[in-house]
Order: structure tokens, then C-alpha cells, then sequence
């Protein structure tokens, strides 16, 4: 690719990201409003007509929507994400002070379920059919069908009171964060797992492979180098998504373990109307998953250059 | 108290997630039974910190701006109010040494003298005053404007002593200031600070100070040395929001946290067995209801309601879905409440009878329907089903919808329920004049029945200072509803607590949660 080209790439790329950004403001705008109104929940039951008349008025929601929607989006650009109904601050500031905690959280599960994923699936590609390989994948197929509340409660009941090694909840050192990171990297992990094992497969099957092994590669060479690299596209596809996945906030896994994170404030959030914040929120996961694309995208290119000269 | 506004908790919303965690622990049940080895019972503690769980995070820390029960267990102990009600239910001092009525519309009160804010400002009658002024403020837009509304003025003549007007004779003022909304607020600080500034670092008189806030992680506090009624015996106290059931009770199993509310009724028994914990439970200053709409038909014919109470067998409901953890309620007057008639028998469940009445009543097959929701009170889904079955056997046409907290808030606000809704009316004052006359009066949030002589009882007694006269009162008043049935009442809960068996705690249940001394301390060996 010449520099101009890049550049070109780059561009283009950028804008998409921008059109995907509105796009996912106005639908949750759209959506959030259409949900219902705020104003109840924050006032008592018995609070006077005017009084409901007043704050409404006070937080610009006797405009049209139309109108709403034009000065959210002028205030978007200006980067203000207006300030949330229910916290009495900025909304973006809100929710960015969620934001260390599920990228702790999200960053720990990811690590945990890379570092488990790739051997168990490598190895279960090596001894195809072997026990090892059964047992690998029935329990990546547990991993990825059970429900995270039922691995989340089920690893405090057998971490925390019957081992006891485990905090039970919270936040706090790197005990706190063994439980919920395992919980939210199940899922991760079985899909990583099965898409290393039959990405392995795929290339153990072709020509190049058996050639390498013909020629007396040591047999490791030939796993690592000839197979793995072969094979990383499709891993690194699925590991990227499910990279977006676990950093735009885990709600259920936040919610057991009682993790101070983006997920939650983004479901407390919905519940209250409080509709700054949610924006706010989305926003926030819509780059985290943009840029995550946009990462995989160059990565793509790096590792493949079909895809490079294509682009 | 007023869930509506209990915003930021997160307890009881996910009935999804709750239910797939009761699930979750279920299933796992097995491990609990395998025996794991828990720490030998530690009966006394030297610990010096207090962390109490609870199901939702704090959302304010400013007490006229939220009465969520979330909120409530933090600012009572944060700030003082004049009185203080126990969980006896007794009202005793709190910033007032002692308080009487000079003539019927007249209170006088001596203040406390000496003590100072946690700021280290004196406290005196002004701000007093300027506390319970501030509730009914326009420009505050507090959220607990209706409390005082029988205040007509207030002096201070003294900086200990505080005089009272109310516009007319009000028996229950003293209550009044014993509940939410009676927080006493610094009056300098806050002038000075701004509600904002004030809520973010709140200054009070109580037993604890504000240290910190991580919002949904934890807010804690120090032990306020100079409080005036003794140091509490710990130095800190942790709040720390767990709003998944199954993980909440993990945490004072393994004694993590030294207190849980909102202990479920399915894990009392869990709660219990395990050697070092124990649950604590007290009768709820209230009940959940069925509100009625008894302007929409079939809802507007007695009958019909009649029969619809008779048709709940709430004996059955109380045992299998609140595992005994709760009464059936005899009135629309909760236990423990001024002027409850034990005299009374529970209501009673009579499906024959309930089948008479829907004839008499010309029950032509219209459409009852149940809006529920799912967790705003414990159990409301499951006891709408149960209900619903239960009416659909004596011949009810019901259906149950479920609704979402904002369409509640909503229909609530708007008085448009279509049929009966879940609501869990706190009693405020110990007294029928803080819960059903509170919210079924003209102009209540639950206005949807009148009845000249149900009103004119409900108004006298509410200024009344003949405590006989409002015993007969409320007596007239509780029969004429059980007739017409604004309420369908039907159970007065435990409110349950899981404590280390090294805390000496007694709850009140009005979802109060002092740790002051008369009601707190850690067992030391």
C-alpha cells in the first residue's frame, strides 16, 4: 500500500467510524425517549403537578423531540453529553469514572480466557479425538452455553465459602478480581477455544503442513510457526469482537460480583430515565468497539497481505 | 417507604438475573449441604469497622432529597432529628430533650445545648428552623415537601429552644419529626456550600461523618468522636451496595460484611444454620397491598372486591412464597401501629363465600387485570400468579400484565392503573394518619375511592387531639374499607437482616437502620 493509499484508508475509515458513532447516538436518543419519562421517578408520588411541570421544563423535555434531538446533537459535537438527571453531573464525567473499573475488569477476563483459550484449543487441534480433547470442549461447550449468573453464583458458592480463597464480591486487590474476571471470560474463553481448534485443524490438513513435516520441521516449529500463523486470522477475528464485547461492560457479571462498573451504571441508568448518562455510556462502548475494529483491521493487513494489497 | 423515588437501587429489579441466581444457588445448593468448613463462630469481635451491605447504592446523601430506603438507613445516621423513634417504636429524645404541646396548635421544645456539627459549628434552634422550613420550600424542591405541611410557622426564640405553629391541632407532629424529612440540615454550611456542594460532603450531628464515596463501590465514614449521645463503638462504617441476593448473603456468610439487609425469605434458614451468622427480622412498618382502582368496573363494585379478598388464601401465600417470614394482615392498620385492633381476625380466605359475592354482586366476567411489577416489592410477580390463580378459581376474569418501574412511577403519578397494582404503604408515623389517611386521602397518590363519611373521620382524626375519638375513628374507618377495599391488604412481611453473630443489633421496621448506641454495638470478648 503506497502512503497515499493509507491515508486514503484512513480517511475513509475515520469517517465510517463517525457515521457509525451518530448513527448509535441517535437510535439510543430515539430509543430512550420513547421508553418513557424520568420525571416521575425522580419526584415523590405525591409531588404536585407543577412541580412535575417545573422539572420537565427545567431539563428540556417539554421541547419537541426534534428540538431536543438538534440541541443534544450540537452539544455532542461540543463534546458535552449534558449532564445526568439522576447524579446532578456531567454524564460523560460520570460515566468515564466508571470506566477503569470495567476496563479492569474487561482487560482481566480477556487475559484470563487468552491465556486459557489458545493452548487448550492448539492442544485440542494436536490430539484431535483424543480424551484431552473431548474433555476440553465438552467444557468449552459448558463455558459457552451456560448462563454468567449461574457460573458467576456457582463460583462464589465453590471459590469464596467452600475453598475460601476468593473474595465474595466488590472491588478491590487482585483477589477481588480473580472471580468476576473468570466469570465474564467464560464465555470468551469457550469461543476462543473452539475457534483455535478448528482453525488449528483447518491448516494441520493442508499440503504446506504436511511438506514441513516431511522435511523434518520439529514438530513444535511446525505447530507454532507454519500452523498457528496460518490459522490466527479467524482467532484474531473472534478475539477482537469478543475483546469489544467485554470491555462495553459486563452488566451481569458487574452486577453479581457487585463490580463498580460501566455495565451497571448503564442498566441503573436505563431503569431511571436518566438518559445523559446512557448516551453517554453507549458512546463510550461505541468507540471502545471502533477502535477495536479499526485495530483489527490494520492487524489484518500486518498479518495478511491479500487483505493489504486489496485495501 | 416511598419506593417510587428509589432510584438508584438495583435490588429487586433484575428479577431476571435474582431468579437465575436463585437458580445458580439451587443448583449449587449441594455444596452448602456437602458441609463446607466455615470458620469457627466467632461470638465476639475486636473488629473496629462496621461494613453493611445493602441491595442498591446510596443515590443522595442530602435527607430532603431522597426518602429511599437505600438513602434512609445512611442519612438517619448521619443527621440527627429532633426525635428519635426506636425500634421499640417509642419515640424518644433526639436534638429535643423534651418536648409538649403549650395549647393545641402550639409545641414547644428544648434543644441540646453544646453540640456541634461535625464541621465543628454549633448547633442551634436556627437550624432547626431553617431544617424544617427548608422541607416545604418552593425553591428547595425537597422531596419530602408533604411532610410538614401542618406547620404554620416556626420560632426560635433561644438558640436551645424551638416553637412550633401548626395551623391546626396536630397530634402526630411529634411522629412527624421522628421520620423522614425531620433530618436536622446545618444551616451555615449549606447556605454557604449549596445543596450540591452539601450533598457531596454532607455535614451532620450524628453518630458518623462523612469520609468518602465511590459510587456502587462503597461510601464510608468515621465514628463522629464527639457525638452527643457517646461514640458508637466502632471507627468506621463501610455502606456497600450488593444488589444480587445470592451474592449478598455469600458476603455475610463469609463474614466479609458484618450486616445484609434485605435478606431473603428462601435464605433465612441458610442464614441461620451457618454457625457464625444469624438472621434478625422485625415486622415491616407497613404492608403490601393490591392498590385498587375502584373507578374502572368491575373494581367500582364492592362485591366484587369483597369477594376478590375473600378469594386469597394468604394463609398459603405467607407460607410457601415468604416461607412463614410474615402475617396476614387483619385491616388496612398494620401491626404495631397507634390504634391496630388485635381484636380483629386475619382476613379470612373463604372461596364459597367469594363465589356468593360475585353473584350478589352481579359479577358479569369483566376484565380484572394485575398490573405487576417484577421486584418493586419482594415477591410481587409470584404473588400476583398466585392471586391470579386463586381468582380464577372462584370464577374472576384476570389477567396479570407486567409492568415496568417508569410505567409504575408513571400510572401512579397519573392515577391510571387499570385495575390492581403492587404497593408497599410504609407507615410513616406509627399511626394510621401517616399511612392509609397519607395516601388514600382526597388528593393522595392513591385517590381513587371517596366516601363523605371515610373522609370527614379521615380529616377529623388527622387534627384531632382526643386520642378516644381517633381510636374510634380509625376503628370506623378500617371497617368501612375492609368493605370497599381501596387496599386489597395482603401481607405484613418481615423485613430480614443478616448479621454476624458478634453484632448486637435490633432493627426497626421502618427500614431505619440506627447504629447508635441504644440500638448498636460489636460483642467484645
Amino acid at each position: 500500500m503506497t502512503m497515499r493509499g493509507f491515508g486514503a484508508f484512513l480517511a475513509y475509515r475515520l469517517a465510517r467510524t463517525l457515521v457509525a458513532l451518530w448513527l448509535v447516538s441517535s437510535v439510543v436518543f430515539v430509543v430512550m425517549r420513547l421508553s418513557g419519562d424520568p420525571v416521575p421517578l425522580l419526584l415523590p408520588p405525591d409531588a404536585p403537578t407543577s412541580e412535575i411541570f417545573r422539572v420537565r421544563h427545567d431539563l428540556g423535555l417539554d421541547r419537541p423531540l426534534a428540538v431536543q434531538y438538534a440541541v443534544f446533537l450540537q452539544n455532542v459535537l461540543h463534546g458535552d453529553f449534558g449532564r445526568s438527571i439522576h447524579f446532578r453531573q456531567g454524564a460523560m464525567g460520570v460515566a468515564l469514572g466508571y470506566l477503569p473499573a470495567t476496563l479492569e475488569l474487561g482487560a482481566a477476563a480477556f487475559l484470563i480466557a487468552v491465556l486459557c483459550a489458545l493452548p487448550i484449543g492448539i492442544l485440542s487441534a494436536v490430539r484431535r479425538n483424543s480424551p484431552l480433547d473431548h474433555g476440553a470442549m465438552g467444557f468449552a461447550l459448558i463455558g459457552q452455553s451456560a448462563p454468567t449468573f449461574f457460573i458467576g453464583v456457582l463460583l462464589i458458592l465453590v471459590f469464596s465459602l467452600r475453598l475460601n480463597l476468593f473474595p465474595t464480591s466488590g472491588r478491590g486487590g487482585l483477589a477481588h478480581l480473580v472471580l468476576p474476571a473468570a466469570t465474564l471470560g467464560a464465555f470468551t474463553m469457550a469461543s476462543i477455544a473452539r475457534i483455535t481448534r478448528s482453525a488449528m485443524l483447518e491448516v494441520l490438513r493442508t499440503d504446506f503442513v504436511r511438506t514441513a513435516r516431511a522435511k523434518g520441521v520439529a514438530e513444535a516449529a511446525v505447530i507454532v510457526k507454519h500452523t498457528l500463523k496460518n490459522a490466527s486470522l479467524p482467532i484474531i477475528t473472534i478475539t477482537g469482537l469478543q475483546l469489544g464485547t467485554l470491555l462495553g461492560g459486563a452488566i451481569v457479571t458487574e452486577t453479581v460480583f457487585a463490580w463498580p462498573g460501566m455495565g451497571r451504571l448503564a442498566v441503573e441508568s436505563i431503569y431511571n430515565r436518566d438518559y445523559p448518562v446512557v448516551q453517554a455510556v453507549v458512546f463510550i462502548a461505541a468507540v471502545l468497539f471502533v477502535v477495536i475494529n479499526f485495530t483489527l483491521d490494520m492487524l489484518y493487513g500486518v498479518l495478511d497481505p491479500r487483505i493489504r494489497e486489496a485495501g | 417507604m416511598a419506593r417510587t423515588v428509589r432510584t438508584g437501587t438495583g435490588l429487586s429489579r433484575r428479577e431476571l438475573l435474582r431468579r437465575a441466581a436463585g437458580a445458580g444457588a439451587a443448583a449449587a445448593g449441594g455444596i452448602f449441604q456437602a458441609g463446607w468448613a466455615a470458620p469457627a463462630a466467632a461470638q465476639t469481635t475486636q473488629k473496629r469497622d462496621l461494613i453493611v451491605a445493602q441491595g442498591g447504592d446510596v443515590s443522595r446523601f442530602d435527607p430532603h432529597m431522597s426518602t429511599s430506603s437505600n438513602d434512609v438507613r445512611v442519612s438517619f445516621n448521619l443527621f440527627d432529628n429532633l426525635l428519635s423513634r426506636h425500634p421499640d417504636g417509642q419515640l424518644f429524645p433526639g436534638l429535643a430533650t423534651q418536648w409538649k404541646r403549650t395549647d393545641p396548635t402550639t409545641w414547644e421544645f428544648k434543644l441540646l445545648d453544646g453540640v456541634k456539627w461535625h464541621n465543628g459549628d454549633p448547633f442551634t434552634s436556627d437550624d432547626a428552623k431553617f431544617s424544617l422550613e427548608r422541607t416545604y420550600d418552593p425553591a428547595a424542591h425537597t422531596l419530602v415537601a408533604t411532610v410538614f405541611t401542618t406547620i404554620d410557622r416556626i420560632e426560635a426564640p433561644t438558640p436551645a429552644s424551638l416553637v412550633i405553629h401548626t395551623k391546626k391541632p396536630d397530634p402526630l407532629l411529634p411522629a412527624r419529626l421522628a421520620f423522614y424529612g425531620g433530618q436536622i440540615v446545618p444551616k451555615k454550611y449549606l447556605t454557604a456550600a449549596g445543596p450540591d456542594q452539601f450533598n457531596a460532603k454532607p455535614v451532620g450531628t450524628g453518630p458518623m461523618r462523612f469520609v468518602s464515596w465511590v459510587k456502587d463501590d462503597k461510601a464510608v465514614f468515621e465514628a463522629y468522636p464527639q457525638y452527643w449521645a457517646g461514640r458508637i463503638d466502632v471507627d468506621r462504617v463501610v455502606f456497600r451496595p450488593i444488589p444480587e441476593t445470592a451474592a449478598r448473603v455469600a458476603a455475610v456468610l463469609r463474614g466479609e460484611v458484618d450486616l445484609i439487609t434485605q435478606l431473603s425469605p428462601d435464605q433465612w434458614d441458610r442464614v441461620n444454620q451457618n454457625p457464625s451468622t444469624m438472621g434478625k427480622g422485625v415486622l415491616y412498618a407497613g404492608l403490601y397491598v393490591l392498590g385498587v382502582n375502584s373507578k374502572v368496573k368491575p373494581l367500582d363494585n364492592p362485591l366484587v372486591k369483597q369477594a376478590m379478598s375473600l378469594a386469597i388464601d394468604r394463609q398459603s401465600i405467607v407460607k410457601d412464597l415468604w416461607r412463614g417470614r410474615g402475617l396476614v394482615p387483619n385491616g388496612l392498620i398494620a401491626k404495631g401501629d397507634n390504634h391496630y385492633d388485635p381484636s380483629l381476625p386475619p382476613l379470612p380466605y373463604d372461596p364459597a363465600r367469594a363465589k356468593a359475592k360475585l353473584k350478589e354482586g352481579n359479577y358479569n366476567n369483566e376484565p380484572v387485570i394485575i398490573e405487576t411489577t417484577v421486584g418493586y416489592v419482594a415477591n410481587d410477580k409470584a404473588m400476583s400468579e398466585a392471586i391470579a390463580a386463586m381468582w380464577k378459581d372462584v370464577g374472576v376474569n384476570v389477567r396479570v400484565e407486567v409492568i415496568e418501574y417508569s410505567v409504575r412511577a408513571e400510572h401512579n403519578r397519573d392515577r391510571s392503573f387499570k385495575g390492581l397494582w403492587w404497593s408497599d404503604p410504609t407507615s410513616t408515623l406509627g399511626d394510621p394518619d401517616g399511612m392509609m389517611w397519607r395516601l388514600l386521602a382526597p388528593g393522595g397518590p392513591m385517590d381513587y375511592w371517596r366516601n363523605p363519611e371515610w373522609d370527614k373521620l379521615g380529616t377529623d382524626a388527622r387534627f384531632s387531639i382526643d386520642e378516644k375519638f381517633r381510636d374510634q375513628a380509625y376503628k370506623r374507618m378500617n371497617q368501612m374499607a375492609l368493605q370497599y377495599l381501596p387496599w386489597i391488604p395482603v401481607i405484613q412481611p418481615s423485613e430480614d437482616y443478616g448479621i454476624q453473630k458478634y453484632v448486637a443489633f435490633t432493627p426497626n421496621g421502618n427500614q431505619q437502620l440506627d447504629i447508635r448506641r441504644f440500638n448498636f454495638h460489636m460483642r467484645r470478648g
